[in-house]
């Protein structure tokens, strides 16, 4: 059994790591651990900010929050609904994909980078992100930016830790700006195209003056697996509008005329909305029960649907796409590929992709992030250790 | 921004008024970005803000000008997009008129430079010898070529370049005289007959006439009148460029002890924006500060003096007009929304080129001193131009007009020849 | 008072002065390298005036590939490098020192492609801001963040300060709408960060290249977000008796869910440097005003200033009018973004750039004019109030040595209010060389100790604006 510890305070955290530092041992920083399939290394003590639990500070009239990492998401979420306030991002929720367990937490959720639908208008996590506490590979407590919504105060060390997937540091606190929830949501359905026909609509929705929130493409294969089957026959391509209700009105109508010459134009009212963006978010035709590789790839919006089709010259997959199309899920028959996945990256101008599931000896062999260029990764390499001196902090999910 | 002036240094006039210029410099920069030099080199040194700095410099330190200096106040076009732009109202003009003063009076240029600056101060400000330098220049066009290849004599090439194959007759219009209005007369006005302009488009002048008279408005060429001086005083000539504005003033002022004068008419910007000023040049003389300043009240643009006629709406012409505004005319003399006007009530489609604040390259005798960024600001605006695809472009300064014309086949006409069609007078004999 | 200190120039430097002017005039085509004294002169500050320092060399390089060599040079032969993009700074990020040679990206302003399918623009770094809104304006698009400079300021420094604007309320600052870089690291490496793929994966290190001020690399290209213009855009004034009820205004409107594109806020004083600089027709007979900015269709917009104005009512607002025509829209803008200029006409000023929490905004602008009194001088506030950007200027006469030292120190009180408001030093302007020596009280030893690793891991030689946002004492032995 791998040693797991799950300090309750901040200072505790830090003497840990001091501790872990004076014996150079190895760890892995956990938040609740649904968003990883990959096994702890052998001899490598797990360091849980499970145990930093709270919302510390929620401003709703300043539409910021702080919570410490170890806070669960739905309890981050619950007190912003009481309030009518949202994260920007949609933080998505890979426990069904992945088939893990566990409470996602909002350490975890910025540790990740975890970004949902919106995140092609609105920003990722990182853009939310207004300051953070964490102790670093020294055993230090660590502040960086604050709970302004802007603030250029030194370097932004707060975007180095999100998506830094515990590389760095171990997040302890996180304060991070709001939304308002909108008053109502649509969706705007057209049907039958394909991939390509897709892509130059959505592109066309992206081009209007009508704010779209979302724009996916759900082939047939996978259409019929969303909201229960509720889509109209054939691809959905799908554009999402929020708002007020007579804003909302006025431009699903305009998209609506626009999106005619493309294909069948059909829309979906606010509640199915909610369902049908929160199952893209996460992967939902992917919640399969199987083993199957799994790979998020992201590249330019136009190059999703080149991707995919020159991917099927040559090997099984399945996939959709979020993000107007710069977003593939993507799961492969059999093995990740990931050799000619990367190559095929590469020659559609370049993106990044992580295999986040498969089988754990397939998981435990191959390269699951995108390498980077040498100079790249000799740079990072030196950041990593301005953080983690001794490299205490042992992750796979980053290059 | 700050200053470093001695209360000796402040005793001089021209000093004392360029520190409070420079006082008001915030250094914030926004004036590089409409500066055409800046915009074509990329040097901060050949944006205002790094001249303001060079002029700043240089007189706080009491210093004559050298090489340097000289070289980045000469690529100013003086075009004053600057000062449209400048929201601390800093003074540019006058901090730059002194600047080349001071240049003119403390710096030798090397021979070359001065041959050709003494050539031009003695030949554009005179109509005679500018006409008859043009004959000659019809004859040292195949040499053009050979001069632009020796850099000192580069400007010679450049002014070959642009002198025009023909020349049209000396008109009528530029000679002194009254032209009386046709019908009951409205008003009475002088009319500027100009240097350059009478020899190159005397026709400018002769509809700016026949317009005015048929309006009801009587027009006067003065007796005795001179060039501006807007010329020799951008070349820093200051005593040269006075004894021309001190000449014209009197001239101006018999004419209105003689009948009145509702207006002095120009149809040059760039003279315009020089008599405007008259009253700050001559501002240290005591005999003439006040003639002078009444004199610049007087002074209109043609276009600016024709919107308080009320002018009646045409019939649609079916012809697009780009509308080059002078530079002389929009920042110089802020005149920007009058001249479009009255095309679009003259029956016009009127459109408005990209990047119109930035100059042409004219710029006086800039296309001729500095003639590579003049050639590249001269593309840039052709570019801007034929974008809007235009029938034809109209202009309000004689220089633009023939910097323009050199760089497209586009008829360019000054704006009155075609308010003077379009109200009853004769087609303008390049659309003919 | 005491000035702000600058490093001591290397003598090791100094000392070869000569043989680095003629390296460098070898590794750049001619026209490109400034090094006569007379010509450094201009370069010795930026927008920020107080401070002043003759650069060794100001280099201007054309491409990439001499930016890289330039940096290549001077990291091989420890000469410090000050980047400039306009000099419009107002922190003094662009103050070069006496044995740095500047490297001023104002030849390289080419936009390399607009990308409409994929919504970007990949340009050169020395294009300014508004060229790129500029240059896709005709097709519906736009560059959000719109610093008040945006006409001269280039998008190179708008990624070295992460700089912010009025309308960043709605779309976000720099580093929300920039995707990836190509960047010259200190020894001349060239490297992509990001890229049109909105995931870069590994360290997210274009977020803090992003606001790096010039110490972590030069930045020659940069792919920026394009958005689709708005169907409409309507800015409203909003006149109050005291700038109080203006400020729980505001903090009301965010309170409310209501985020409009813009909230700005100009006390009596900036109204009539503004109004007498751009003619916009800002009410003279109120004590403050709001610009607020709706945008969308009509009926949205509508909707929105309906709640708007009933918020506003509730704080006893005087005066509410809607721009009538994009004219004047526009006049409204101009005069708002030409404050900091337009207060030249009538004194000198220095702008701070401290962000507090919304509901503090009453009370950090009660605690300035208290202030700015206490030292006897003037104010004049026009800022961001959406998000808690508070921009005073401080009047004074810069002929006068102890106004300008009373200034300084009156600026300084006012941040650190800002910072114990719970806010920060600087929200878009950067730290600089003017807020360096306050970053003590806004972060621990250990908070700034990881910001200079994370500095040194980038440049260990410290040669890259080595004067700037960190302060000099207690930096780690380079």
């Amino acid at each position: 059994m791998t040693p797991i510890h799950e300090p309750l305070s901040e200072e505790a955290a830090a003497r840990l790591v001091h501790v872990a530092a004076l014996t150079k041992s190895a760890v892995v920083i956990r938040g609740g651990g649904t968003r990883s399939l990959h096994a702890t290394p052998e001899g490598t003590d797990v360091l849980s900010a499970r145990g930093l639990n709270g919302i510390v500070a929620y401003n709703p009239a300043e539409m910021t929050m702080t919570a410490r990492a170890g806070t669960p998401l739905e309890t981050v979420e619950a007190a912003l609904a009481e309030k009518r306030q949202m994260l920007a991002f949609e933080p998505n929720d890979l426990r069904a994909a992945l088939g893990t367990s566990g409470i996602p937490t909002i350490g975890g959720v910025f540790a990740t980078n975890a970004s949902g639908p919106r995140r092609f208008v609105a920003g990722a996590a990182r853009d939310s992100l207004l300051g953070v506490r964490f102790v670093n590979g020294r055993g230090e407590v660590v502040k960086a930016g604050g709970r302004v919504m802007k603030n250029v105060t030194g370097l932004d060390l707060a975007k180095l830790l999100a998506g830094s997937h515990g590389s760095l540091a171990l997040l302890t606190e996180v304060t991070f700006r709001l939304l308002p929830v909108p008053e109502t949501a649509a969706t705007i359905v057209v049907s039958n195209l394909n991939d390509a026909e897709a892509a130059a609509a959505m592109a066309t929705a992206m081009s209007m003056s009508v704010e779209v929130s979302g724009a996916a493409h759900l082939p047939e294969s996978v259409r019929g697996r969303f909201v229960g089957g509720a889509l109209p026959d054939g691809a959905a391509t799908v554009l999402r509008l929020e708002g007020l209700a007579a804003s909302v009105a006025v431009r699903a109508e305009k998209l609506g005329a626009a999106m005619a010459r493309f294909g069948a134009v059909s829309q979906i009212e606010a509640e199915t909305t909610r369902r049908l963006w929160r199952e893209i978010r996460d992967a939902a035709p992917y919640a399969d029960g199987t083993p199957r590789p799994l790979w998020r790839v992201s590249v330019a919006p136009i190059a999703g649907q080149q991707l995919v089709a020159a991917l099927r010259l040559e090997t099984g997959v399945d996939a959709f796409y979020d993000w107007q199309g710069g977003l593939v899920w993507l799961r492969m028959e059999s093995d990740p590929e990931a050799a000619l996945l990367r190559r095929y990256i590469k020659a559609v101008g370049g993106g990044h992709t992580t295999l986040l599931r498969a089988r754990p000896e397939v998981l435990a062999a191959t390269e699951t992030v995108q390498p980077q260029s040498d100079a790249v990764a000799a740079l990072s390499a030196r950041v990593k250790a301005s953080f983690d001196p001794n490299a205490l902090f042992v992750s796979r999910m980053v290059g | 921004m700050q200053t470093n002036f001695t209360a000796e240094q402040l005793a001089d006039p021209h000093v004392a008024t360029s520190e409070k210029i420079l006082r008001k410099c915030v250094h914030c920069g926004f004036c590089t970005a409409t500066c055409p030099t800046y915009v074509t080199l990329g040097n901060e040194l050949d944006s205002p803000r790094g001249r303001i700095y060079l002029i700043k410099d240089m007189l706080e330190n009491g210093r004559p000008a050298d090489a340097e200096v000289v070289t980045h106040i000469d690529r100013c076009l003086s075009c004053l997009a600057c000062t449209t732009t400048c929201p601390s109202g800093v003074d540019y003009m006058h901090l730059i008129d002194h600047a080349r003063m001071h240049i003119e009076e403390t710096y030798r240029r090397p021979f070359w430079n001065r041959l050709t600056r003494n050539v031009l101060a003695a030949v554009l400000p005179y109509p005679g010898r500018f006409r008859l330098a043009l004959k000659a220049a019809a004859l040292g066009r195949p040499f053009a070529g050979l001069l632009k290849r020796f850099k000192p004599l580069e400007p010679f090439g450049a002014m070959l370049d642009l002198a025009p194959r023909r020349l049209p007759k000396p008109s009528d219009s530029a000679k002194p005289g009254t032209h009386p209005a046709a019908g009951p007369r409205r008003g009475r006005v002088a009319i500027l007959s100009g240097c350059a302009q009478p020899v190159l488009k005397p026709e400018i002048n002769a509809a700016t006439i026949r317009l005015l008279t048929r309006l009801g408005v009587e027009v006067v060429a003065p007796e005795g009148e001179v060039c501006c001086g807007s010329l020799v005083h951008h070349m820093g000539r200051e005593a040269q460029a006075l004894e021309a504005a001190r000449r014209n003033v009197d001239v101006w002022l018999d004419e209105i002890e003689r009948g009145g004068l509702d207006a002095i008419i120009i149809t040059a910007s760039g003279c315009g924006t020089t008599i405007k000023d008259y009253g700050f040049m001559l501002r240290l003389d005591l005999a003439y500060a006040g003639k002078a300043a009444r004199v610049s009240a007087l002074a209109k643009d043609v276009t600016e003096y024709l919107a308080t006629l009320d002018l009646p709406q045409q019939e649609a012409r079916g012809l697009t007009v780009a509308y080059h505004s002078a530079c002389s005319m929009q920042h110089g003399q802020k005149i920007t929304l009058a001249p479009k006007t009255l095309l679009k009530k003259a029956g016009f489609v009127v459109r408005d080129p990209a990047e119109g604040h930035l100059c042409c390259g004219s710029a006086g005798t800039y296309n001729i001193l500095q003639p590579e960024i003049s050639g590249k600001l001269k593309a840039r605006k052709v570019k801007n131009i034929e974008a809007t695809k235009p029938d034809l472009i109209a202009t309000g300064n004689i220089g633009c007009i023939t910097q323009i014309a050199t760089g497209t086949q586009i008829p360019i006409l000054h704006t009155v020849e075609l308010l003077d069609w379009a109200y009853g007078g004769t087609k303008p004999a390049v659309l003919s | 008072m005491d000035q702000i200190g600058f490093l001591e120039p290397r003598p090791a430097v100094l000392s070869r002065r000569r043989e680095i002017v003629a390296d460098l005039l070898d590794l750049l085509p001619e026209g490109c390298l400034v090094h006569q004294p007379r010509e450094l002169v201009p370069f010795e500050t930026d927008a920020f005036v107080s401070y002043r320092r003759l650069p060794l060399a100001v280099a201007l390089p054309e491409t990439t590939q001499q930016v890289a060599a330039v940096l290549k040079y001077c990291n091989r032969y420890g000469v410090p490098v000050v980047p400039r993009g306009a000099g419009t700074s107002l922190s003094g990020g662009a103050i070069p020192q006496e044995d740095a040679v500047v490297i001023g990206l104002s030849k390289m302003s080419r936009i390399l492609e607009v990308d409409y399918a994929n919504r970007t623009a990949t340009v050169q770094a020395g294009v300014t801001n508004l060229n790129i809104s500029d240059a896709v304006s005709a097709d519906g698009y736009f560059y959000a963040p719109d610093p008040s400079s945006q006409l001269a300021c280039t998008i190179g420094g708008n990624i070295g300060m992460n700089s912010g604007g009025a309308h960043c309320l709605k779309y976000g600052v720099t580093t929300n709408n920039l995707l990836g870089v190509k960047l010259v690291l200190v020894d001349g490496t060239i490297v992509d960060l990001g890229g049109k793929a909105l995931d870069a994966g590994g360290l997210d290190l274009l977020g803090v290249v992003c606001g790096g001020e010039g110490q972590l690399g030069i930045v020659t290209e940069a792919i920026v977000r394009l958005i689709a213009k708005p169907e409409g855009a309507r800015p409203v004034l909003f006149g109050f008796d005291n700038s109080e009820e203006a400020g729980a205004c505001v903090t009301d409107i965010i309170g409310a869910g209501i985020i409009p594109v813009a909230i700005e806020f100009m006390d009596k004083p900036a109204i009539g440097i503004c109004e007498a600089f751009a003619g916009a027709g800002y009410p003279m007979d109120v004590e403050a005003l709001l610009i607020v900015e709706v945008e969308g269709s009509e009926a949205e917009m509508d909707a929105m200033l309906a709640s708007i104005i009933e918020i506003a009512h509730r704080h006893g607002v005087k005066v509410v009018k809607e721009s009538q025509s994009a004219t004047e829209a526009a006049l409204i803008w101009k005069g708002r973004k030409s404050a900091f200029g337009a207060t030249g006409r009538i004194a000198d000023y220095i702008c701070m750039d401290g962000t507090v929490p919304l509901g503090q905004l009453s009370h950090v602008l009660r605690g300035t004019a208290e202030i700015v009194a206490k030292y006897g001088l003037r104010v004049a506030n026009v800022f961001h109030a959406g998000d808690g950007n508070m921009h005073p200027l401080i009047l004074f006469n810069a002929n006068d040595p102890e106004d300008a030292a009373r200034a300084e120190a009156a600026g300084n009180d006012i941040l650190k209010l800002c910072v114990d408001a719970g806010g920060c030093l600087t929200g878009e302007h950067g730290v600089g060389i003017e807020k360096r020596d306050l970053m003590r009280h806004q972060y621990t030893d250990i908070d700034l100790a990881q910001q200079m690793a994370v500095r040194a891991a980038f440049d260990p030689q410290w040669l890259l604006n080595p004067s700037k946002v960190f302060p000099l004492e207690g930096r780690p032995a380079a």
